[in-house]
């Protein structure tokens, strides 16, 4: 069995944003691409940036923020009532 | 403005004890929930441990399959040891045994319950008790007043003012954050825990798990991953450190889901994966920073989850209880400093936490070294343990031969297994019993009398039977 992970996991719409990354701090440690589990951390042409659609894929489990020493990555949670619904936690 | 005595971020079972407590004692309470009910952003394993039911009774009798019908009992537990090539060599089942002290622990291992409900569940004891909870509501920001808490601010600007804010909000606590007490822990005292939740028809649970319905899966290519059965559906994860991924956690997840023995498991158990999940876990030697003038820090958010295996939810309620207990008396007495808060420090060192963490570096490094050391450890562990438990079962050679063998092969292992256990083994063993075994197990001893016991094992068959005289 090879699990899809696309469709496992629920969602309130709303969110806004609430993860960025700050290039004055950044140091391509590239940490953030390994240990983000929906593989929203990418890099292109020498830089890291987080995928556009972010906001409908995030676990919300904070990894990124926690793995950078470079204190580069923003993490606040998402607006009350939005974002990642957990029913079988 | 909105005032109360105090404020707490975070309705967990952390939040919710915290909450229950303080109202009982009088306070006017209120409790914050991001999500829009306690529990929708929480997962766990989730296995509640036995000293729940015996430090909290009046809470824990309530629980019920009609208030949370995910409920199992992990009556008994499996084992799973995997060697290199992803082939379960073997396994033990264990059940509680004679020398365990008390019910329910003489009965099953775990309770497995899913957060979703259980977290509800157990805020609505704190709700009753009169505290109010504010659910879907995001604090962003400590209030404070000459550079003193004097309560938080919602993501909306909303202010609420009590002269004691408790951090509830697990690891990434911003009550930790903007309190000054810290920022973020190191890597290597935060786990990252990926977890499926797979549904399973509750009557194939029965029939092919029986009552073993919490397994531990030791691998020797992942990290040990955790198994936790409920009424209709399982949960399979596995942590470790921020520090150790070299690739997607769900690689190593996805190694375990891929074992040939799982998937015959997932085949037989009818079972669907449903939901995916990932949280960090705070995984530290000792807390430290646990308080600051008019803050306190609990559960998750105080590093309180066991050193050895990382049980949160107990931990959360035990120094939720005492965060309350602590505010409660420094309302009493006007005096919320840091100075009269570490209070704090001085009760949860004497409950049940505080002797688990007397022991939790010792017991902190032998989980590292042990099961999220797959490829340096458990390599070799799992086929050293399986010689010694499984090789006897065996009748390729006659069987005193078989023996031998098996002694003679242990000899292989000694160059690695030596070392771990005089590194993790002995000092462990020595914290345990608090006495002259730290002289008993110096090294150089060892070493002068472990040449010899090894010589002491047979070299080569000498000549045996009964003609011999």
């Amino acid at each position: 069995m090879k699990i899809d992970i696309e469709g496992l996991t629920k969602r309130v719409p709303g969110t806004g944003d609430f993860i960025s990354i700050n290039y004055l701090k950044c140091n391509n440690c590239e940490r953030c691409l390994f240990v983000c589990v929906m593989n929203l951390w990418r890099k292109k042409e020498g830089k890291i940036y987080l995928t556009d659609d972010y906001q409908n894929k995030c676990l919300e489990c904070a990894a990124c923020f926690q793995v950078c020493d470079a204190g580069a990555i923003m993490f606040k949670y998402p607006a009350g009532g939005t974002g990642i619904v957990i029913e079988k936690g | 403005m909105n005032t109360y005595d105090l404020i707490i971020v975070g309705a967990g079972p952390g939040g919710s004890v915290t909450a229950k407590t303080a109202a009982e004692n009088g306070l006017k309470t209120v409790f914050f929930e991001r999500g829009r009910k306690p529990g929708e952003k929480n997962s766990s394993g989730c296995g509640l441990g036995p000293r729940m039911f015996r430090d909290f009774p009046d809470l824990m009798k309530d629980l019920t399959p009609d208030k949370c019908p995910s409920m199992r009992e992990g009556r008994a537990s499996r084992n799973y040891f995997i060697n290199k090539d992803d082939v379960v060599a073997g396994y033990i089942m264990a059940r509680p045994t004679e020398s365990v002290s008390y019910e329910p622990a003489k009965s099953w291992i775990t309770m497995n319950v899913y957060r979703s409900e259980f977290d509800p569940w157990i805020a609505k004891f704190a709700t009753e008790a009169g505290a109010e909870l504010k659910t879907s509501t995001l604090i962003v920001d400590l209030l404070k007043e000459n550079g003193k808490v004097c309560g938080v601010i919602d993501e909306k600007g909303q202010k609420y003012r009590a002269p004691i804010v408790i951090g509830a909000d697990g690891v990434i606590s911003m009550v930790a954050q903007k309190s000054g007490l810290r920022l973020k822990w190191t890597q290597n005292q935060v786990t990252l825990v990926p977890q499926y939740d797979f549904y399973a028809p509750s009557d194939k649970i029965d029939d092919i798990m029986g009552d073993e319905t919490l397994g531990i899966w030791w691998g020797s290519t992942f990290p040990s991953s955790y198994q936790v059965f409920f009424r209709e559906s399982f949960h399979q994860g596995l942590g470790n450190w921020m520090n150790w991924w070299d690739k997607n956690p769900l690689y190593y997840l996805n190694r375990v889901i891929n074992l040939n023995y799982y998937q015959r498991l997932l085949k037989i158990l009818e079972a669907k994966p449903r939901e995916l999940q990932a949280h960090l876990l705070p995984w530290l030697d000792y807390p430290y920073n646990t308080h600051t003038d008019g803050v306190i820090l609990i559960g998750d958010a105080g590093g309180f989850p066991c050193p050895l295996e990382a049980e949160g939810i107990y931990p959360a309620m035990v120094t939720g209880k005492i965060a309350a207990e602590v505010a409660a008396e420094a309302i009493s007495s006007g005096d919320f400093t840091k100075d009269s808060l570490k209070k704090f420090d001085e009760r949860w060192k004497n409950t049940s936490i505080g002797e688990e963490f007397e022991v939790g570096s010792e017991l902190w490094t032998i989980w590292k070294a042990l099961p999220f050391s797959p490829n340096e450890t458990m390599s070799w562990f799992v086929p050293m343990i399986m010689e010694i438990l499984g090789g006897i079962f065996d009748w390729s050679q006659p069987h005193a031969k078989r023996v031998r063998q098996i002694v003679s092969h242990m000899r292989s292992y000694m160059p690695k297994a030596t070392p771990f256990v005089m590194k993790y083994v002995f000092p462990l063993v020595a914290k345990i019993f608090e006495d002259d075994l730290d002289k008993l197990m110096d090294p150089k001893k060892i070493m002068k009398v472990l040449p010899k016991i090894l010589n002491m094992l047979p070299q080569k068959k000498k000549k045996r039977g009964g003609q011999e005289k």
